[in-house]
């Protein structure tokens, strides 16, 4: 994760902004908001694929950390106990825009012959490019992976799908990934 | 078979990260949180909570004989040795701020406003930093405590910034004088 989320992670400074804002200091709670909002709103991007949605589920997201900070235990992770909260808000961003996840066959997904990807210019702008474009289902099981670090089993759960499909999906999306990629450097 | 692509996004992930939010995130935020609250003075700090901010800081910089030399200066030269680049960091911001506080004190006190939050508002600026640079005098080589100290200067900095904009758009253009601006009323 991003160095800025973790900056005040389990330190006995984040305890005692934590304690702030269980008081109800709305100054602790900018503390709070600015040690993780950048990196939790990179979340929200990835997943929403929209600055505005982002924008505004990130803003949902920690309304609802403020409501249930007191909740939040003393030895707990304050950046993961605050990152699945914004990644449940994003799901349900999705969600209330018509996006399902959904069962599919467990099939092998074979890398497609031909892509020999040492051949290939892999620039962080072209994967972003490529991810960008994905279908929302790939794009959320890809994200969650490979860039929020939950395991496919904890994907699963999130997603109310079984750990085979997640497993597939991300083949997939990783396969459409390189093809993008591939098509790119064909193109330039 | 290596993966190139997970290599590739695992060896280059910071790369992938965007700028944060823009401060709309914040305002919108701040007005849901101060809005639901009833409390006679969170009201106050949500009608004028950059006027309780601007006498928090004006207390902070009368204090500030007090504080940035009596007390500070022996843990200045403390820090100097445990931590002589957030020591830099600290007379860099410190600078700054103060020159912001000169701005800001130019202004009459009917423009700036005055009630009890503020003098909290202050208290709580000052747990925070004593917190932290008791942390760091403890742990001069923990990262994330010397991040979160430059963090610290550099919101009160924003702070600041937000209130002279606060204050130019309400009251006087920037460049102006205390002096100018009673002449004005």
């Amino acid at each position: 994760m991003k160095a800025s989320a973790t900056n005040l992670n389990q330190t006995p400074l984040a305890a005692h902004i934590v304690e702030r804002c269980k008081k109800g200091d709305v100054r602790a709670f900018r503390e709070l908001y600015e040690a993780y909002s950048a990196a939790m709103y990179n979340i929200c991007l990835r997943m929403t694929n929209n600055v505005n949605d982002a924008e505004d589920t990130l803003q949902e997201a920690f309304i609802q950390v403020h409501k249930s900070i007191h909740k939040l235990e003393r030895e707990a992770s304050i950046s993961a106990w605050i990152k699945r909260i914004v990644v449940n808000h994003c799901l349900n961003t999705l969600r209330k825009k018509k996006v399902y996840f959904e069962e599919v066959d467990e099939v092998e997904v074979l890398a497609e012959e031909g892509i020999d990807e040492a051949q290939f210019t892999w620039t962080v702008a072209a994967v972003k490019s490529a991810i960008h474009g994905l279908p929302q289902g790939y794009r959320t099981v890809l994200n969650l992976y490979l860039f929020e670090e939950y395991s496919h089993r904890e994907i699963a759960e999130m997603l109310g799908i079984t750990e085979s499909t997640v497993k597939t999906q991300y083949m997939r999306a990783k396969e459409k990934v390189r093809q993008i990629v591939k098509q790119q450097n064909v193109t330039r | 078979m290596p993966d190139n692509f997970e290599g590739f996004i695992r060896q280059h992930r910071n790369e992938f990260e965007e700028e944060g939010p823009s401060p709309r995130v914040w305002s919108a935020l701040e007005q849901e949180l101060t809005g639901r609250r009833k409390g006679k003075v969170i009201s106050l700090l949500q009608k004028n909570w950059f006027k309780a901010a601007v006498i928090a800081v004006l207390l902070a910089n009368a204090g500030a004989l007090f504080y940035f030399t009596k007390h500070r200066q022996p843990q200045q030269q403390e820090l100097a040795v445990l931590a002589p680049d957030i020591q830099e960091a600290g007379v860099y911001y410190t600078s700054r701020i103060n020159e912001k506080l000169q701005l800001i004190d130019a202004y009459p006190d009917s423009a700036l406003g005055l009630d009890s939050a503020a003098r909290k508002e202050l208290e709580l600026r000052n747990d925070t930093y004593k917190a932290l640079e008791k942390e760091l005098k403890n742990n001069p080589g923990n990262e994330r405590i010397r991040a979160a100290m430059v963090r610290y200067y550099q919101l009160k900095l924003d702070l600041l910034d937000k209130i002279l904009e606060e204050l130019h758009d309400k009251h006087v253009a920037p460049g102006q004088t205390k002096k100018h601006y009673e002449a004005e009323i």
